[in-house]
């Protein structure tokens, strides 16, 4: 029962990450607002489409094949992407003057979920 | 040919400039440089034909017949039948279709929108006025409504205007920083081509002057001369105004619609705007007041007292921007031209408390009680009925090419002038005003080429001579001048007009009128005079040929294709969202379900 519950707390946010992604290719203009930055032009625009879509791609296809395979392995890149945005958000607010952004609090959050469901929820390493 | 339209603009210029050191006398009173006027452009937003107490209406607006004194009124000038392709042809001199804008972005099909001159966004094939004045050494600036694209380039600030503030959509509250239709998430204002918060106290029209003022004031002591935009919010929808000028009104218009139209027919015939014994068409959107009930006829009379409030506001604004002029000694080297985009608007609902407009006035988080109507929080507008009698005598109104949504009131003011409180009767058209500005200004027209890049010519002309009373008409007898919009079209060619106005309200059907005898439209004389009509439909292929203008998909009806639009606007993002996640989703419920089974 624990681990049902276990999947679809994990399933969730892997959907979000899918449509935050595929948000990010087809109307990048609200996904970039929704993050707090101003849509770029250009060579900037083409980073922030690319970059942004595949992060958030891979963090949602990462989890669904972690549940749907049941191999551990899958969970280990959007616990290391989601960790290391965390502390990159941390350095920027303590290095680069920028906003504590509360999204540092959903990331640890999903990340630390991950974490357990990777004990908890595989068949097999 | 190069030789010779280099040789005419020479000409021209040299005309110009011996017209403005005629205006350097009359203002100084004596010979001496001649000092270049300022231009003040002030443009209304959907102002009807007899909505100035100037061309017969019975609200107050004293500031502009002040002016109407103080230089021409135009009793026969045109504009197009909506806005943008107003403005780009206003601002350029060059017809709507060339310009890139034939018709609004919101109202474009998709078919017509494949094509690089119909996107509804001003073209950089074309020059502003405003470039080549501050190029000549003007200041430029403008406050207002703008319309014609927010991309690269496109903004006013890019577009030859040195500092502005600009509403880049149809329309936008008049109270607050909030869109009007659901085509927008927001009411999308620009300073200085970046985006703009508007300030917690706003009020287009006392805000759009004050920064006119502030702009002015700015520069006001390096002695150069300045152009300035004024394009007002009023009276687009939402019609809003303060309750105190909404307070003259209440009780005016109990009478409705069809008293209002007689009335102001025959005010308009007493000061010469229309000739005697005008008929006038009613038109078939127009509803029968005495059906109403006594409810319904309270709130109609209230939204059109809101909507009177709102001229009369503007006229007062403007009227500040008029004292600033003369405390700081500008007033008298300035050239005042006043106009409207359209006729009269008639897209409100003919029912505001119907289900549908309900549904659309709560999901903008409108209010449409009577009690505050047209004040912050508020939606108004004024239906077809009232608009018909804002447009009149004139048949049709706004998007249709009768006259209703054509013909609207001009006034060129200036204390130079040799010509005060006289009307003008000859034909003009909205492409003359740019070059009447450059004639003002003593500044040529752009050549085949400006700034290196290949430019459309101006077509319209200098109506100073009509100004300064030396001359009848500016456009010979069999000169034409065409227009379309969506289908509907019309030709003009001396004292007649060749018109075809498509639903839901026109047949579709080619007309004839002399629109100097007969401005009502009223008198169709297509089976009198068919070789009349001929050669006119022939002169207006021509045009549609030389204007590369697109024919209307099948089926086209303006108000469905902006809902269309809307819609697809909308929803387009969360229904592709929707289906790729859709289609990222699907293998892993698949393998999934595999696995269970």
């Amino acid at each position: 029962m624990i681990n049902k519950i276990l999947s679809v707390l994990v399933v969730l946010p892997a959907i979000l990450f899918v449509v935050t992604g595929v948000r990010w290719l087809v109307d990048p203009a609200v996904s970039a607002t929704q993050l707090g930055m101003a849509l770029d032009q250009g060579l900037g625009l083409s980073s922030q489409v690319g970059d942004l879509s595949s992060f958030f791609l891979t963090l949602g296809i990462c989890i669904l094949l972690a549940v749907v395979t049941g191999r551990r392995m899958w969970y280990y890149p959007p616990i290391l992407l989601l960790s290391l945005a965390a502390i990159g958000r941390l350095i920027a607010w303590l290095v680069h003057d920028a906003a504590l952004a509360p999204q540092i609090g959903v990331e640890v959050l999903i990340a630390i979920l991950l974490f357990v469901a990777s004990r908890r929820l595989p068949r097999e390493a | 040919m190069g030789v010779i339209r280099t040789g005419l603009a020479a000409l021209a210029l040299l005309a110009s400039v011996t017209c403005l050191a005629d205006l350097g006398e009359n203002l100084s009173g004596q010979a001496a440089t001649p000092q270049r006027p300022n231009i003040l452009l002030v443009l209304a937003d959907d102002l009807g034909y007899t909505d100035l107490a100037s061309y017969g209406s019975e609200i107050n607006t004293p500031i502009l017949d002040a002016l109407a004194q103080q230089g021409v009124r135009f009793t026969n000038y045109h504009s197009a039948a909506n806005c943008a392709p107003a403005r780009a042809m206003l601002l350029t001199g060059v017809d709507a279709h060339l310009a890139g804008v034939p018709n609004i972005p919101e109202m474009l099909a998709p078919e017509q929108q494949r094509h690089a001159h119909y996107q509804g966004v001003l073209g950089t094939n074309v020059v502003t006025v405003a470039t080549l004045l501050e190029d000549a050494g003007y200041h430029t600036y403008m406050a207002g409504k703008w319309h014609l694209g927010t991309g690269p380039g496109q903004l006013p600030s890019e577009r030859g205007f040195e500092r502005t503030v600009a509403l880049a959509d149809s329309g936008a509250d008049n109270w607050e920083q909030r869109p009007y239709i659901p085509i927008y998430d927001k009411a999308n204002w620009y300073a200085d081509g970046k985006e703009y918060t508007l300030p917690e106290d706003f009020y287009s029209s006392r805000f759009l002057v004050d920064k006119t003022i502030e702009f002015i004031d700015s520069n006001i002591e390096d002695g150069k001369p300045f152009f300035a935009y004024l394009p007002f919010q009023a009276v687009h929808i939402p019609v809003q105004a303060p309750q105190d000028f909404i307070d003259r009104y209440m009780g005016v218009y109990d009478a409705g619609w069809d008293v209002l139209r007689e009335r102001r027919l025959t005010r308009a015939t007493e000061l010469g705007i229309v000739p005697e014994g005008v008929s006038a068409v009613r038109m078939s959107t127009t509803a029968d007041w005495e059906a109403l009930d006594a409810q319904r006829q309270r709130y109609e009379a209230k939204r059109m007292a809101v909507y009177a409030a709102m001229v009369e506001a503007m006229d007062f604004h403007l009227g500040r921007l008029l004292d600033y002029l003369k405390q700081s000694g500008q007033y008298d080297n300035t050239i005042i031209i006043f106009t409207s985009d359209n006729g009269a608007e008639a897209s409100g609902s003919v029912d505001p408390h119907s289900f549908v407009n309900r549904r659309l006035t709560d999901s903008l988080g409108y209010r449409i009680d009577y009690e505050t109507l047209g004040l912050k929080g508020s939606y108004s507008s004024i239906s077809p009925s009232f608009a018909s009698a804002a447009a009149s005598p004139l048949a049709y109104y706004k998007f249709y090419a009768g006259e209703g949504g054509m013909r609207v009131p001009l006034i060129i003011a200036g204390v130079g002038l040799p010509v005060q409180g006289e009307l003008v009767r000859a034909f003009s058209f909205v492409t003359d005003i740019t070059p009447t500005i450059l004639s003002f200004a003593g500044v040529a027209s752009p050549g085949p080429r400006y700034r290196g890049r290949p430019v459309e010519s101006i077509i319209g002309r200098d109506l100073q001579p009509l100004v300064r009373g030396s001359e009848e008409r500016v456009y010979g007898p069999e000169e034409t001048v065409g227009y379309e919009l969506a289908g509907h079209a019309a030709l003009f060619q001396g004292d007649y007009k060749i018109v075809r106005n498509r639903g839901p309200v026109g047949d579709g059907q080619w007309r004839l009128y002399n629109i100097v005898d007969d401005p009502g439209e009223a008198n169709d004389l297509a089976t009198a005079e068919p070789a009349r009509l001929q050669r006119m439909l022939l002169a207006y292929e021509r045009y549609v040929l030389e204007n590369k203008v697109l024919p209307v998909p099948p089926g086209y009806n303006h108000l469905n294709q902006l809902v269309t639009n809307t819609l697809y606007n909308r929803m387009r993002s969360p229904i592709l969202v929707g289906l790729l996640t859709l289609l990222v989703l699907i293998p892993f419920v698949v393998a999934h379900r595999r696995q269970d089974q």
